[in-house]
């Protein structure tokens, strides 16, 4: 059973009290990176610290997919199926290669080296879009190798379909999840520091318009803007205090669905994409929801 | 009387940590998570490193490498010349140890750092939690130079703020300083003894308290040619007030100064003989003791 927040009715929509909430999977240090392969049915995520990608096949149980994973965080598909990485240590994003090998995407911006890669996602026409929050060069237990910070901004890259890195996004603090609209029209990405959703535009080119605050997290319990995926119907599930926070595309909180560990990231999961797949710092549970996710490629 | 003269500051957040790297004087804007070099022939102020995550205490190597500690990291990390930053060691046992503040580099280029608990949030999710203890610890590196492990030094400190060697390295200084009420404020001699641990300390000096509150004890320590020693300790609200200490090894209080800034940090000295002194307030001071010889 899921212990919900009711801050509306509407959130019944979305969510029912019965459905059960399984834990699959236990004993990580720092869970993260939730990702669900719909090729071949199997859920991935990391545990950072643990410096591990997991591969979870329902009815085998989990085993190591990469490790040591250069303490990886963000983790999804491109249109090839190519694994995608947020290199949170390695203060890159790497690709996985049809053969196996191993590519980096992204290292530098302007000649200098950038964060450490947070959580990222790929849009239709192939770019990629990761966070650059620089928690492995200052975080106890996830440091880099090279701890220096050189650039003058944590923002948001977009690495263009043929290679180029760009800055679309430099005035967060620490940015963190990102999830488009189902339109690809808006990048919400979230604010740790801040404690807040942003709203983007996005523009033809995959740049990114002005910034317009979209939400602010509320509630006093452990847990923060971390993780934050968005379902067909255009409604935001963000980790924040508590547990995964629901918004409606207009900003309003739905409400909440209680965790009793503390959240890190989630992903829609399943053939049907109506699993809730939710990592925290020592576990990874799964349930099920009404309205269906934005797949991944 | 000594006078001391402000000769840089206020900067955001306090001013810490101190070393003269032969030509200047660096300095820790721990607040701005920034080092910064002042250039005595100048005046003039650079900045070292940005985004040092509060790294505090400073200390050259006798080969040159630059290391600090870094206090929202829970780590002592080295400065590479390259402008790179890495970090040193972090295990204890394998465990975290908590938020170093101040340390001392011997001449094997062993690093001695204290290792206090800290109010001040670490950075990242709060998963390691802090010792059971609050003590020195003792970097050192491994027969190929490649690997460093950590050694637990004193088993009877709650507080040390504050690390330094005699000339002869005999002698390790600690300062032993909770601040709060009933809190243990002594400046320690630990005999370095020749199996590599420490024996029983010696009290070098003793800070008391009164119905108007605590004596602020010592937060920065440094050692003279002679093996004086001299501690940065007291502030406006209690005792004798803000004061520069010259203490003889045997702990006879040879100098004592006013200090014109509320809380004095750390000291360390420049060229000349002068001394250089951060403060709470975040100014960088100079001044010079009447002992006179560094």
């Amino acid at each position: 059973m899921l212990e919900l927040d009711r801050t509306t009715p509407a959130l019944a929509g979305l969510v029912s009290a019965d459905k059960p909430l399984d834990r699959i999977h236990h004993g990580m240090s720092f869970g993260e990176g939730p990702l669900w392969n719909r090729r071949d049915g199997s859920f991935l995520w990391v545990d950072i610290v643990g410096d591990t990608i997991w591969r979870w096949q329902p009815g085998i149980g989990a085993k190591p997919l990469i490790r040591p994973s250069g303490k990886a965080n963000g983790l999804t598909f491109d249109r090839e199926g190519r694994l995608c990485v947020a290199g949170w240590a390695s203060r890159t994003v790497w690709r996985v290669e049809a053969d196996g090998a191993v590519r980096t995407l992204a290292s530098h911006y302007r000649g200098r080296k950038i964060n450490s890669p947070n959580d990222i996602v790929v849009r239709s026409d192939g770019s990629i879009y990761f966070t650059d929050s620089p928690g492995a060069l200052y975080n106890v237990g996830m440091a880099a190798a090279d701890l220096q910070q050189y650039l003058e901004f944590q923002g948001v890259f977009r690495i263009a379909p043929d290679g180029a890195v760009d800055a679309v996004i430099t005035d967060t603090v620490y940015p963190n999840g990102l999830a488009f609209t189902p339109d690809e029209s808006v990048l919400y990405v979230n604010d740790t520091r801040l404690g807040e959703i942003r709203a983007y535009d996005m523009r033809a080119d995959g740049s990114c318009g002005a910034m317009r605050l979209f939400h602010k997290l509320t509630g006093a319990e452990p847990g923060i803007a971390d993780g934050m995926k968005v379902d067909r119907e255009g409604n935001i599930y963000c980790t924040g205090p508590g547990g995964i926070h629901v918004i409606a595309p207009d900003g309003k909180l739905l409400g909440r669905i209680r965790i009793s560990d503390h959240c890190t990231n989630l992903a829609w999961g399943e053939a049907d994409w109506r699993s809730l797949y939710i990592t925290t710092y020592h576990s990874v549970f799964r349930t099920r929801v009404n309205v269906p996710g934005i797949a991944v490629w | 009387m000594v006078s001391f003269e402000k000769i840089a500051g206020p900067y955001g957040g306090p001013t810490g940590g101190l070393a003269w790297d032969g030509a200047a004087m660096l300095f820790s804007a721990l607040g701005e998570s920034r080092i910064l070099r002042y250039e005595p022939n100048s005046g003039e102020v650079s900045v070292v490193r940005k985004y040092s995550n509060r790294t505090n205490g400073i200390a050259f190597a006798p080969d040159g490498a630059l290391y600090g500690c870094q206090e929202l990291s829970r780590r002592v990390v080295r400065f590479n010349h390259d402008g790179s930053t890495e970090q040193v060691s972090v295990l204890l046992d394998g465990a975290y140890h908590n938020q170093p503040n101040n340390l001392a580099v011997d001449s094997r280029g062993r690093i001695w750092f204290s290792d206090p608990w800290s109010e001040l949030r670490a950075s990242g999710p709060q998963i390691f939690p802090p010792l059971a203890h609050a003590s020195v610890l003792r970097l050192e590196l491994d027969a190929f130079g490649k690997l460093w492990t950590i050694q637990r030094m004193t088993y009877d400190t709650a507080a040390p703020r504050a690390v330094a060697l005699s000339p002869d390295e005999a002698t390790l200084y600690v300062a032993e300083s909770d601040n709060r009420p009933d809190g243990r404020r002594e400046l320690r001699a630990y005999p370095a003894r020749r199996d590599g641990t420490l024996g029983a300390f010696a009290l070098v000096h003793v800070f008391g308290g009164d119905h108007r509150g605590e004596q602020r004890g010592i937060e920065g320590l440094c050692v003279d040619r002679a093996g004086n020693i001299i501690a940065c300790a007291g502030w406006k609200r209690g005792g004798p007030g803000p004061l520069i200490y010259v203490f003889s090894p045997s702990g006879a209080v040879l100098e004592s100064h006013p200090f014109p800034a509320d809380e004095p940090m750390n000291c360390a000295f420049g060229e000349l003989g002068s001394l250089y002194v951060t403060t709470a307030g975040g100014e960088l001071y100079r001044g010079r003791l009447k002992g006179g010889a560094p």
